[in-house]
């Protein structure tokens, strides 16, 4: 496929610590395509993030390595890139903004400061131009006052204005992929709706593709195109956004729709998934979600589930579909 | 290669000085601490001294058998005299004269002058030392932190190698070898006094590297370089600060002692120098060593209030 701009495959890293190897991610797989919104979902510690810092070359090493596995953008596997080569792609072509909007900014530095200063990382600008294009940047993500913000020091803005401003920052050069890490878990509804639709506008304004990582469901729903589900280090579930909410094969993706609470009706009791993710250094035999399975079969113990495709679009790891 | 520093050196953050707001935060919270103030005052009123006083008293060299031992206003000696024809000890009573405030010594010299110099070299030694033992940590310490691996090993164990290094010792050889000279000593104190502050620094970079807003930065395609001039450095200055205000008494109190074992510059009249030279005259005039003596107590003192001060002052979680 063509249109295809970045493309994981298998790929796993791993974090070798004094206790274990830690299989942080372990064979994950995914297509980019340009221009769309690609979320990444699972529960805490599944490996969402570290994927995402995989592609950018970012795992800490040691202890972390990427063992195996191929990240191909544009004809460029970023995995085999050097360190200077990848300096090239973080920020201008490929760039990340970060959960917590507080602890990713410096606190010694003011807002301005730090937004100046990734462009003229980038771009041969002058003090004074970077400027204008930091203030202009920042009125465009919808930040009032920007003047102001631009001279405070981070712990002077509310997170909603810290996020954007993190935004800003990692669309100075107009990357052509933007890897979004839980942008909107560190700040309440009304700031969620506000950022998510930055993110919208973003998406339908350039033709800048998104890769989403996100616990909610309901954001999935709403932001993104397609969906990758990742338990354990694997993706167990890759589909289109509207054929997963309706329709989810694998039984930790319905696990987890059937945890959205309702607010048409009234319960005393949130549902959950019972158990906890994996320890992952010693994941469990076969499929890692079958001590939590509530339809496990003898085979789940025993054997890892093979990918099977559902339709064109949509494939499952899973013994059910077998 | 100049471009480049100065390229470097533009990069820097400016965390302070940029900062009024910050600073008269800091300002507030030093203030309210007492003997901090005094530390300030004392300190201030030393620099004043080191720059203008050398422009306002006499040639702190200048010899006068005539007037030798004289005391400091206010105070009485007896000098005895003994005359070799009549076998005769005769003793007359001399009093502090306002020419010499502070006396002057065995020699003839006044004291005040020299105590005036004094204050200046020991600044010098303190500045100059302290400033290129906190360069080198900072740079070892911050290196460290950020390279990790088998960078930060070969560093922090050539740090412990240091730290081993009987530092006296390496002084004393070394005006052994190669004469007392004073900027040889403010040399080998600063190129021997960084370890603490390397891991001290390090420590702190250490929790600072793994700080998402470094991440945060390397995500957005920031280099190495960048990463340690904007984000770690600027983050550490306050640390930096309070190291070297606290390690600005030690070294002066090295210089003096180095001088008072008679390993000093002989030619540069440091208050360790004024004390040594005092201490052979002690029962006649006592003033000689005591005002050099008393100036580096209340010196030493006024740094560490001052550094305690601003410890607690930059520390968020102390309440002052």
């Amino acid at each position: 496929m063509n249109d295809v701009i970045l493309k994981a495959t298998n790929l796993k890293t791993y974090f070798f610590t004094r206790r274990g190897v830690v299989k942080a991610v372990d064979g994950v797989d995914f297509e980019l395509r340009r221009g769309e919104c690609l979320c990444l979902v699972g529960e805490s510690g599944c490996g969402k993030t570290v994927t995402a810092l995989s592609i950018l070359g970012l795992v800490d090493s040691p202890p972390g390595r990427i063992v195996d596995g191929k990240v191909m953008y544009n004809n460029l596997d970023l995995v085999k890139c050097s360190p200077k080569q990848l300096r090239q792609i973080r920020g201008k072509e490929i760039a990340m903004v970060f959960q917590e909007a507080q602890s990713a900014l410096n606190p010694v530095l003011t807002v301005g400061d730090q937004v100046m200063e990734q462009i003229r990382v980038h771009l041969p600008i002058e003090r004074r131009e970077a400027r204008n294009k930091a203030l202009s940047l920042l009125e465009e993500m919808g930040v009032p006052s920007a003047e102001r913000v631009m001279n405070s020091y981070p712990h002077q803005l509310s997170g909603g204005m810290k996020q954007r401003a993190l935004i800003a920052m990692s669309l100075t050069c107009d990357p052509q992929i933007l890897i979004a890490d839980e942008p909107t878990t560190a700040v309440d509804v009304t700031i969620k709706a506000q950022i998510l639709d930055i993110f919208r506008e973003l998406k339908a304004k350039s033709q800048m593709s998104l890769i989403f990582i996100t616990h909610d469901l309901a954001v999935v729903a709403e932001i993104g195109d397609r969906a990758v589900v990742i338990y354990g280090g694997k993706n167990v579930e890759s589909a289109p956004v509207s054929e997963i909410i309706a329709n989810p094969k694998h039984p930790y993706t319905a696990g987890l729709i059937e945890c959205l609470p309702d607010i048409s009706q009234t319960t005393d009791r949130l549902t959950s998934i019972p158990g906890n993710t994996p320890n992952p250094i010693a994941l469990p035999q076969g499929c890692s979600f079958h001590p939590r399975c509530p339809k496990a079969m003898e085979i789940c113990s025993q054997r890892q589930p093979p990918q099977i495709t559902i339709s064109q679009e949509h494939e499952v790891s899973c013994h059910l579909y077998q | 290669m100049i471009e480049r520093l100065q390229h470097m050196a533009k990069k820097v953050g400016r965390p302070l000085y940029g900062n009024r707001r910050l600073i008269s935060y800091y300002w507030e919270r030093t203030r309210r601490n007492k003997l901090a103030v005094f530390g300030i005052a004392f300190i201030l009123f030393l620099i004043l001294l080191g720059v203008v006083g050398p422009f306002c008293t006499m040639d702190p060299t200048m010899v006068d058998f005539e007037k030798k031992n004289l005391p400091p206003v206010g105070f009485t000696a007896v000098k005895s005299l003994y005359h070799i024809e009549t076998d005769e000890l005769t003793t007359t009573e001399i009093h502090g004269t306002w020419k010499h405030p502070l006396g002057t010594d065995s020699k003839g010299r006044d004291m005040l002058a020299m105590i005036v110099s004094g204050a200046r070299v020991s600044l010098l030694v303190g500045l100059i030392a302290t400033g290129i033992a906190i360069l080198i940590g900072t740079v070892i310490g911050v290196l460290s932190a950020y390279l990790g691996g088998w960078a930060d090993n070969v560093l922090m164990r050539f740090t412990d190698i240091m730290m081993t290094f009987p530092f006296f010792l390496l002084l004393v050889l070394i005006v052994f070898i190669f004469g007392p000279s004073l900027a040889f000593i403010v040399l080998v104190i600063g190129l021997t006094g960084w370890t603490g502050t390397a891991r001290l620094i390090r420590s702190e970079s250490l929790s600072l590297r793994t700080r998402e807003f470094v991440i945060a930065a390397r995500a957005l395609g920031a280099s190495d370089g960048r990463v340690i001039f904007r984000h770690l450095i600027p983050n550490v200055i306050s640390l930096i600060i309070v190291i070297a205000t606290l390690s600005i008494p030690g070294v002066i109190l090295a210089e003096a002692a180095l001088s008072f074992i008679g390993l000093g510059d002989p030619t540069v009249p440091s208050w360790g120098i004024i004390l040594e030279a005092g201490q052979h005259s002690l029962d006649t005039a006592w003033w000689v060593a005591v005002e050099p003596g008393i100036m580096l107590f209340l010196t030493v003192l006024a740094f560490n209030f001052l550094g305690d001060g601003l410890r607690d002052a930059f520390d968020p979680k102390s309440n002052v």
